[in-house]
């Protein structure tokens, strides 16, 4: 990371730059898709590193948090009318309330059952949610309606407006992030990741910071939610509470390289490239190959490089540059 | 109404038995080896689908196939401790955790290319028997694989008691300084146990055969079932985990009855929910680490 940070600045003003016009560049529908696909679940990501990444929380519960988030703004939008850019805030204030009972009871637990608590907690939501039909249409779900192009209402013509929203979701992730890893919060979150006994012995309160990061990552993920059945105009529990989310949440980070600013981005590109070259290759007609090759690349991770893919990144960047100045300074000595 | 609830309570118990099998797996791998298996309902899955291809190409009975299933799945065990779990001791949370969970999303989703995801039944002579003792109807297939899982916990009982390999077991589990100082093997009693605990997974995958369907997905609510009772049960405790296990079974099975069929899921997460908030160290005590 220190390695990208010295000439930071330029590399992240291309890298906007390269994301701002890429929509305009590419217009294959069957590409934006994708796009659009990578920066959702990198933001994701991002929201789930923060408690699972800096405090080595390792949820597999965030699924809860992106249903609620689903849920509330959709049943404002057709039950109330109130327009899903206020929904999805009120999506994301519902999952940080939902967050401070869960993260009470979770964080009672460490390690693996912390983990399993949280499934269990994303499960009562999903069982929740298809068995109170009145509530919220129960397992068949229900369409959102179609208002052709409505900005007001989040909803666009342009496949490439979608792109920008989840483009600005995971640069709002990224930059609360960057924030929080300078900031003091940053410090108690990784002593606890590190050893949480020996943080609380040195004077760090660790169930009320657990419980901050906690909240701020459900309400990151609740945004996601509310944005992605935006995008496909339908939920049903199935939908928003699905597993996978919870998975490929803690998945993309872990790929990447967990704690790390960046680590959840390389890791959801990595991934999602796999699975669009697989798609392509083999159409969708085969499943369960995707998550066959995800599972090899987290095992082979996890055996060989339990830092993430960006340590591996930020090594080749470092011989390049070595190899670069060392041969710069030669020439200068010859010259 | 008394014989409603007994017959739930019947009921529950009957399959509260199989998920004692895949608790006592989970739990003697987390005491022994210290390592949360998320791949254990994977492994009862792939029990059922032994059992399943030799019922259907050799016509065995999958009670007898048990005796292929634990076999082959104990040698899988020591494989999967030699191979991968040993090489992530020690390395904190997030590798030991994500690395059986890699594996059970693997296993899935390689059963689900390789048998697609059509439910298998198998279907035997006791299939769908049954006899009323009093009010009370006993489907026989349910009742032999409790009696049968019933019988495999009492020998893992016996086995950790009185064999030098069992005290091993136990003595790595207390103190592994300890035990290794006394001249145990930690990865031979480690390989050991997590073939046992594999085994044990695979018997309850055979004993479901006769009357559950065999699916890539079938592990999961045992999985879920057993961590929940591993927790209810004091994490690493075989004991707690049976009497867990058979506890899950009837309040899973009240849920069906009174609140509706969909709702016995819901049932068990609010109880470990409510076990998180009112015990958290399970109800034996001991520590919740």
């Amino acid at each position: 990371m220190r390695v990208l940070r010295s000439s930071g600045a330029l590399w992240l003003g291309l890298l906007t730059v390269v994301l701002l016009v890429l929509p305009l560049v590419v217009t294959s529908r069957f590409a934006i898709d994708i796009f659009i696909r990578v920066l959702l679940f990198a933001f994701i990501g991002v929201a789930w590193n923060l408690i699972g990444g800096y405090a080595k929380q390792l949820s597999l519960g965030h699924a809860a948090y992106f249903g609620l988030g689903a849920y509330t703004s959709t049943i404002l939008q057709i039950d109330v009318g109130i327009s899903p850019w206020i929904g999805m805030l009120a999506g994301g204030v519902v999952a940080m309330l939902a967050s401070l009972p869960i993260g009470a009871l979770c964080f009672r637990l460490r390690g693996p059952y912390f983990a399993i608590s949280t499934i269990a907690t994303a499960q009562v939501f999903m069982l929740l949610f298809l068995k109170f039909r009145d509530f919220a249409w129960g397992a068949e779900g229900t369409t959102i309606p179609n208002l052709g192009n409505a900005p007001l209402m989040m909803q666009f013509e342009a496949k490439a407006a979608y792109y920008y929203i989840a483009l600005g979701l995971l640069a709002i992730g990224l930059a609360i992030t960057y924030r929080i890893e300078r900031s003091w919060m940053g410090y108690y979150l990784v002593a606890i990741g590190e050893d949480e006994d020996a943080a609380e012995a040195i004077g760090v309160n660790a169930m009320r910071i657990k419980r901050d990061i906690y909240m701020i990552s459900a309400f990151l993920t609740a945004l996601a939610g509310t944005f992605y059945v935006q995008y496909i105009y339908f939920i049903d529990p199935q939908t928003a509470f699905n597993f996978n989310i919870s998975v490929e949440a803690a998945l993309v980070s872990i790929v990447g390289g967990v704690g790390t600013l960046w680590g959840p981005v390389i890791g959801t590109v990595l991934l999602e490239a796999t699975s669009a070259l697989l798609q392509s290759w083999l159409g969708s007609s085969f499943g369960g190959i995707q998550l066959t090759v995800y599972s090899l690349i987290l095992m082979a991770v996890i055996l060989w490089r339990p830092t993430g893919l960006l340590s591996v990144l930020a090594e080749v960047y470092a011989r390049i540059v070595r190899r670069g100045s060392a041969q710069t300074k030669k020439a200068v000595l010859d010259g | 109404m008394l014989e409603v609830l007994a017959q739930v309570v019947v009921n529950g118990l009957l399959i509260g038995g199989i998920y004692a099998l895949v608790s006592i797996g989970v739990t003697l791998i987390f005491g022994v080896v210290k390592i949360v298996n998320f791949a254990q309902g994977e492994f009862v899955m792939i029990g059922m689908y032994i059992s399943f291809f030799l019922a259907t190409y050799f016509g065995i009975d999958p009670l007898v196939s048990l005796a292929v299933s634990m076999p082959v799945l104990f040698i899988v065990g020591m494989l999967l401790q030699h191979f991968l779990i040993r090489r992530v001791l020690g390395l904190g949370d997030m590798p030991q955790i994500f690395l059986t969970f890699a594996l059970s999303l693997l296993l899935m989703n390689l059963a689900l290319m390789a048998f697609t995801a059509n439910y298998r039944t198998v279907h035997t002579w006791y299939s769908d028997e049954a006899f009323h003792l009093g009010e009370i109807y006993v489907p026989i297939a349910k009742l032999v694989a409790f009696v049968l899982a019933m019988a495999l916990s009492g020998i893992l009982w016996v086995f950790l008691q009185t064999t030098d390999m069992g005290k091993a077991m136990r003595a790595a589990a207390q103190k592994p300084e300890v035990a290794m100082l006394m001249g145990i093997n930690p990865n031979r009693v480690f390989a050991v146990a997590t073939g046992v605990s594999l085994a044990l997974a695979g018997a309850a995958g055979s004993l479901l055969m006769p009357f559950y369907p065999a699916s890539p997905m079938a592990g999961q609510v045992f999985v879920l079932m057993a961590f929940v009772a591993v927790v209810l049960g004091t994490l690493g405790n075989v004991k707690g985990a049976l009497i867990a296990s058979l506890m899950m079974g009837v309040a899973e099975s009240l849920g069906i009855q009174f609140v509706g069929a969909d709702s016995g899921l819901i049932v068990v997460f609010l109880m470990l929910l409510l076990t998180l908030a009112f015990r958290p160290s399970g109800l034996a005590g001991g520590g919740a680490r």
